[in-house]
């Protein structure tokens, strides 16, 4: 081990005991473990060299440690980040307390259950919806840079639920679409090739979409991707007044 | 999922149209009352800083313009207010919250325009 360590202060947590009988009735814990710190390593490269040297029960998501496959998120000292772009340089010499993203439920260790999240953004039906598919023989639908530029932002999410665990909406409200989705949904509303607005109107339009967003705006803050999903609930918020009064004042026209 | 219907719609217009007159006027409005016209009646003394504002004030198109700006300026607070209090955890049952939040925007509104109505016009 070189000379100058960094300690990470884990959350644990092994519903079946990981393995051990008399374990199993634990709750959550934190468990203390001293790391080689170098300057170039990042979080995930701790946690990669803990698992490997010192504990290998312990577990977390990680895949392309390079920010694009957003499986890596947790909380770092008590802020949403990814593990694979948190420096240990930026916290050395004090602990890191490393946790499961909040406001999700806890699988094992550092995994969270996930299930909640799919189910909202499957609610806003995030894939291009045409009222009538062209045949293949026509070709694509064309696109020019500047209605590929007006959602190109909002299509930058790679899933990775910072911004759920950074909004006081999710932790209190169980039902709030949240960030992430109501700003995909928006990347399809604003695509020229999608037709399924009135589809995604519902679920947008509720309590529950956009409207339980109060804008605290910390969701833009810990994006790792510049997304702005603050911003794109904005823009879900204006589009819904829009069809609001719409309805109010010729409610004979459809939608 | 299924999804309850909102009217937040219609009180996130008022906030919005309240934020953008706001940001828009209250700084001008500031600069013109505050520093403006009381340094410029100093120049010129036969003109009372508050006479000079008054005759502004009574041109119809500028009651006008105030009443817009002062109502939508009280519905954006309310609205502000009415969620950061959801957001300090006063999220169920909110009705009373509401009508305190909105009912205060509807009295503070209705106010401006009763003193911008009965507001004497100066004589020229």
């Amino acid at each position: 081990m070189p000379d100058t360590t960094i300690t990470l202060d884990v959350f644990r947590f092994q519903p079946d005991g990981g393995g051990h009988a008399r374990r199993s009735t634990d709750g959550p814990t934190f468990k203390a473990y001293r790391v080689p710190y170098h300057e170039h390593w990042v979080v995930l490269d701790a946690l990669n060299w803990i698992k490997d040297e010192l504990d290998g029960t312990l577990s977390y998501r990680w895949s392309c440690r390079m920010g694009v496959c957003g499986s890596c998120g947790m909380m770092v000292n008590g802020v949403p980040k990814l593990t694979c772009a948190a420096f240990l340089k930026d916290y050395y010499p004090g602990t890191i307390r490393v946790e499961p993203l909040t406001y999700f439920a806890v699988e094992r260790d550092l995994i969270v259950d996930m299930d909640g999240f799919l189910g909202k953004l499957k609610s806003v039906k995030p894939w291009l919806i045409r009222e009538n598919e062209k045949p293949v023989d026509e070709g694509e639908y064309l696109q020019s840079p500047n209605e590929l530029a007006s959602f190109k932002q909002y299509s930058m999410c790679i899933n990775c639920l910072l911004c759920y665990a950074a909004c006081p909406v999710v932790g209190a409200e169980e039902d709030f679409i949240g960030p992430a989705a109501l700003a995909i949904a928006q990347r399809y509303n604003l695509d020229s090739r999608d037709q399924g607005a009135a589809e995604r109107a519902d679920a947008l339009s509720a309590d529950e979409g956009a409207w339980g967003c109060t804008f605290v705006g910390e969701c833009s803050e810990v994006c790792p991707k510049n997304v702005d999903p603050a911003g794109a609930i904005q823009r879900v918020k204006v589009d819904n007044v829009k069809d609001w009064y719409r309805k109010l004042l010729m409610p004979w026209g459809h939608r | 999922m299924t999804f309850k219907k909102s009217n937040e719609a219609f009180w996130w217009s008022l906030f919005s149209a309240g934020g953008v007159l706001s940001a828009m006027f209250l700084p001008a409005f500031v600069v013109i009352s505050g520093y403006v016209l009381p340094n410029q009646s100093s120049a010129d003394p036969g003109r009372a800083p508050y006479e000079h504002i008054h005759g502004i004030v009574s041109w119809w198109p500028v009651r006008v313009l105030l009443f817009g700006v002062i109502a939508f300026t009280f519905f954006h607070v309310a609205h502000r207010i009415r969620h950061v209090v959801n957001d300090l955890g006063w999220r169920h049952h909110t009705a009373p919250l509401s009508l305190v939040c909105y009912g205060g925007a509807f009295a503070g509104a209705g106010t401006a325009a009763w003193l911008l109505l009965t507001l004497p016009s100066v004589a020229q």
